[in-house]
């Protein structure tokens, strides 16, 4: 029984206990005076009806005259007079009926009152003894009447005092909820801290719990930094903070075979041509000092864009991935205007052959080492045009499928009302791959009625250019519901990083969901990383609004932002799923392989599911599982 | 008797029970008067000559409780008449009227008409007569020079019906109602249905000291009767 409801009731019973007893103890001494009160009206009428006759001539006329006169006048119940030797001389005995108070009352509550008795005499004789009782029915109407008066008041008493008591309740209370939603937050491992109530024991609760709340955030804190400089360790070029080799080819490779972004992209090669001849001329420091600068415009860019990551591949040579642009002469313009404008003129006056730029598109399936061998084949051609310059490899089947936005239009808003959707499923396997956690389901849309399907990656900028992405989440989810009715097990769904912060979805996909209760618990949502924390606010709303109804939610290709994850520990999320760039020959990397199994010890202390990305194997399932991973995904992972 | 103006006595339960406790012990005394406890009442409250008094009283009842009725009759009224002085309330008790009990009036040993009848009547209870037999009854008296004054006597019926002896203080002998020309009875009453022997509620309710008869009962039972 909760604690209102308590309250609630021991005012009740103290009310009941308060209210009835002196209800009962005034009704009581009512009684016993009334009963007082009837005893000396016997006593003096009989003594008076006595005297009056002992005065007066003693035929049986006026005997029976005054008795009746004192009868009909009064309110009596009998009036007899006995002789002496014990027969009734006169007799007169209320006949009628007067209910002054309901039976059950009167048996409950008797009035007892002896009848009064009084002698006559006749000269010296005894003539006889007045027995006399009153009518008890007026007092009985009485107590009945204040019994009912008594009650009313009481009854209006509790009332109010029961309106003041639940009023008093209702402010005592209220702080009582924001600690107790804070402890539910913290048995759902959400450490929030909350303002502390006026309260003093709650005060005291609301304190230890904001401390412990707060310890434990700083704790995840600590560990994320910790995580943070080791993943940064592993993963990083020391001197220019992008992407080693090894973690960039892994992130190209995801590029080049996963669907987070369109199959097709562009690769960019930066080549520093002289490296040798600028450590010699500048000095080491001098040297790290442009490569630096370098880095951190290749940064500056890769945030701009998203999917967009820069990495230094050899000692003078960067890459960078850019999955969102197809056109290869786009890209290469975009990053040469980068350059030129924001680092050439550092350094050029000082060493004029600086740098040349190469550009290739790819598109899905691509080898990587092909990939690589056509951009140095550019880089090449690049050079022979002189210093500092680019070129860029455009490829007639680039844009096997560029379509004019008109068309786009067309397509995609048939995609919304018409059954060009539907969800391929991928299995997320635990170590038995025969019980798969879940299924995700990932969008296709269909090209033609020949059957072309398009993944994510393909149209959904384009949606998101159109403005259709809302819609298109939508009829994923709802694909997705249908799926959950003719199935059992659980389905994932992925919503875009635009749709998260449309206030006008959130309150549709709610409302559709709500429809849907009894899916709810066996449907996950997951959010890209980088649509997280481009929109965290309305993240954050949307998780709320979606476990409320008892989905899942979740984060995919986690791990590139890890500076921001501190806040995940008050965010009460289900699941992450890591970068599919962490996982990738995960056996050869001791680096990566400390990083994910911190990564998973604190998740797992959050309450967090940790779940690979982009496996390729399924001969690295053990060492994950003994990393700590609680499933995987990806291309080496089948549901057969 | 609006209930409205009823006093709500929360304490009233309790203030019951102490009755009860109080008429329990008030029932006993009844009972078997506590006669040593009168006496040793009328050593302190009166003094030596009244702890006398009531020891003559105890030894008349002790002679009497053998005798036959008329007997009992004449020694209770013989001592009375002898032992007592006759005086007026208001010389007495400094009131225009008082009932004694019998502990006041033999302690004082002195008293009007309705101590002395108040008296014999319970000295006569004491030595088991019935109390339907007993009247206390106002008479009017005519004393000499023709003058009528307010008067009381105790009567004693042998039978319902009878013609009653009447128990006087203005002369010394128990005789018949009709050799007593010089009264004229005109109320008579006993103590019947306002304390039935053993049953001492009426007159132990609150309300009973508004009446006199009723409060010399009560007074009389506090004292051991």
């Amino acid at each position: 029984m909760s604690l209102v409801k308590q309250l609630w009731l021991a005012i009740i019973v103290v009310m009941a206990i308060a209210f009835g007893g002196s209800l009962i103890v005034n009704v009581l001494s009512a009684r016993a005076y009334l009963q007082q009160q009837l005893q000396i009206k016997n006593i003096d009428n009989a003594t008076s009806l006595a005297l009056a006759l002992t005065q007066l001539d003693k035929d049986p006329m006026t005997v029976e005259l005054l008795v009746s006169a004192q009868f009909d006048a009064g309110h009596y119940r009998f009036i007899r007079i006995v002789s002496p030797t014990g027969e009734t001389l006169v007799e007169r005995v209320f006949e009628g009926e007067v209910v002054g108070a309901p039976s059950w009352f009167a048996q409950l509550i008797p009035l007892e009152a002896e009848p009064g008795r009084a002698q006559v005499q006749d000269g010296w004789r005894q003539f006889g003894t007045v027995v006399l009782a009153s009518n008890e029915q007026f007092a009985y109407k009485n107590l009945w009447q204040g019994t009912l008066d008594l009650l009313l008041w009481f009854v209006l008493g509790a009332l109010f005092t029961g309106l003041l008591g639940s009023y008093a309740l209702r402010v005592i209370t209220r702080p009582l909820g924001a600690v107790v939603q804070q402890a539910q937050a913290i048995s759902e491992r959400r450490f929030l801290t909350q303002p502390e109530p006026r309260t003093p024991e709650l005060r005291a609760v609301s304190r230890a719990m904001n401390d412990m709340a707060g310890r434990i955030q700083a704790m995840f804190a600590d560990e994320s930094t910790r995580l943070e400089a080791l993943s940064k360790r592993v993963n990083l070029d020391p001197v220019t903070g992008l992407a080693n080799r090894e973690h960039f080819l892994s992130y190209l490779r995801e590029a080049l075979s996963g669907e987070q972004f369109g199959s097709a992209g562009t690769l960019v090669l930066v080549r520093l041509a002289h490296l040798n001849e600028l450590n010699a001329k500048f000095g080491h420091q001098r040297a790290d000092q442009l490569l630096r600068a370098l880095g951190s415009v290749l940064q500056g860019c890769d945030q701009e864009n998203p999917g967009q990551r820069s990495g230094r591949i050899k000692g003078g040579e960067f890459a960078i991935v850019c999955p969102t642009l197809a056109s290869p002469t786009e890209a290469a313009q975009l990053l040469y205007e980068r350059l030129w404008r924001n680092w050439l003129p550092d350094w050029e006056p000082e060493f004029p052959d600086l740098f040349h730029l190469a550009a290739v598109g790819y598109v899905r399936p691509q080898s990587l080492p092909d990939l690589l061998t056509r951009a140095d084949q550019a880089l090449a051609l690049a050079r022979t045009k002189g210093p500092n310059r680019w070129h860029a490899d455009e490829r007639e089947d680039a844009g096997q499928f560029s379509l004019p936005a008109e068309r786009w239009r067309t397509l995609l808003t048939e995609a919304v009302h018409g059954g060009r959707l539907s969800l391929a499923f991928y299995p997320v396997v635990q170590r038995d791959p025969q019980q798969p956690l879940h299924q995700e389901g990932m969008i296709r849309l269909r090209l033609g009625s020949e059957g072309q399907l398009l993944s994510a990656g393909d149209f959904m900028p384009m949606a998101a250019s159109l403005n259709l992405t809302a819609p298109i989440d939508l009829g994923v989810v709802q694909l997705a519901l249908e799926h959950l009715r003719q199935v059992s097990g659980d389905v994932a769904v992925n919503l875009s990083a635009e749709t998260i912060a449309d206030f006008g979805f959130r309150n549709q996909l709610v409302q559709l969901l709500q429809g849907f209760a009894p899916l709810c618990p066996r449907l996950l949502f997951e959010v890209p990383e980088y649509g997280v924390y481009k929109q965290f606010d309305a993240f954050c709303d949307l998780v709320r609004s979606l476990k409320a109804l008892g989905c899942r939610v979740g984060i995919e290709y986690f791990g590139q932002q890890f500076a921001s994850n501190g806040k995940l520990a008050g965010l009460g999320l289900d699941y992450i799923k890591v970068h599919p760039s962490f996982v990738r020959g995960i056996g050869q990397n001791p680096g990566n392989q400390e990083f994910l199994r911190g990564l998973c010890t604190m998740a797992h202390a959050l309450g967090i599911t940790v779940i690979a990305q982009g496996v390729e194997s399924a001969d690295d399932l053990p060492l994950l599982a003994q990393l700590g991973f609680d499933g995987a995904t990806g291309p080496g992972v089948t549901g057969d | 008797m609006r209930f409205s103006r009823t006093p709500l006595t929360l304490g009233l339960p309790l203030l019951a029970l102490v009755w009860a406790l109080v008429l329990a012990g008030l029932g006993l005394g009844w009972a078997s008067p506590n006669l040593d406890l009168k006496q040793r009442l009328a050593q302190e409250r009166f003094g030596p000559q009244a702890a006398q008094t009531v020891a003559a009283w105890r030894s008349m009842m002790e002679q009497a409780r053998t005798q036959p009725v008329e007997r009992q009759l004449q020694m209770v009224n013989n001592f009375f008449n002898r032992r007592i002085v006759f005086a007026l309330d208001p010389t007495v008790w400094g009131q225009a009227d008082y009932w004694a009990t019998p502990l006041e009036f033999m302690g004082r040993a002195s008293g009007d008409c309705e101590d002395y009848s108040i008296a014999k009547y319970v000295t006569l209870l004491l030595l088991g007569v019935p109390n339907e037999q007993m009247r206390l009854i106002y008479v009017r008296a005519r004393t000499a020079g023709a003058l009528t004054e307010a008067h009381m006597v105790l009567g004693f019926f042998e039978t319902p019906l009878a013609e009653p002896l009447i128990l006087d203080n203005l002369i010394t002998s128990v005789r018949p109602a009709s050799s007593r020309p010089d009264l004229t009875p005109l109320f008579s009453f006993n103590s019947e249905g306002l304390w039935v022997a053993g049953q001492t509620q009426q007159v132990a309710s609150s309300t009973a000291r508004l009446s006199r008869w009723r409060d010399v009962l009560e007074r009389m039972s506090r004292e051991g009767l």
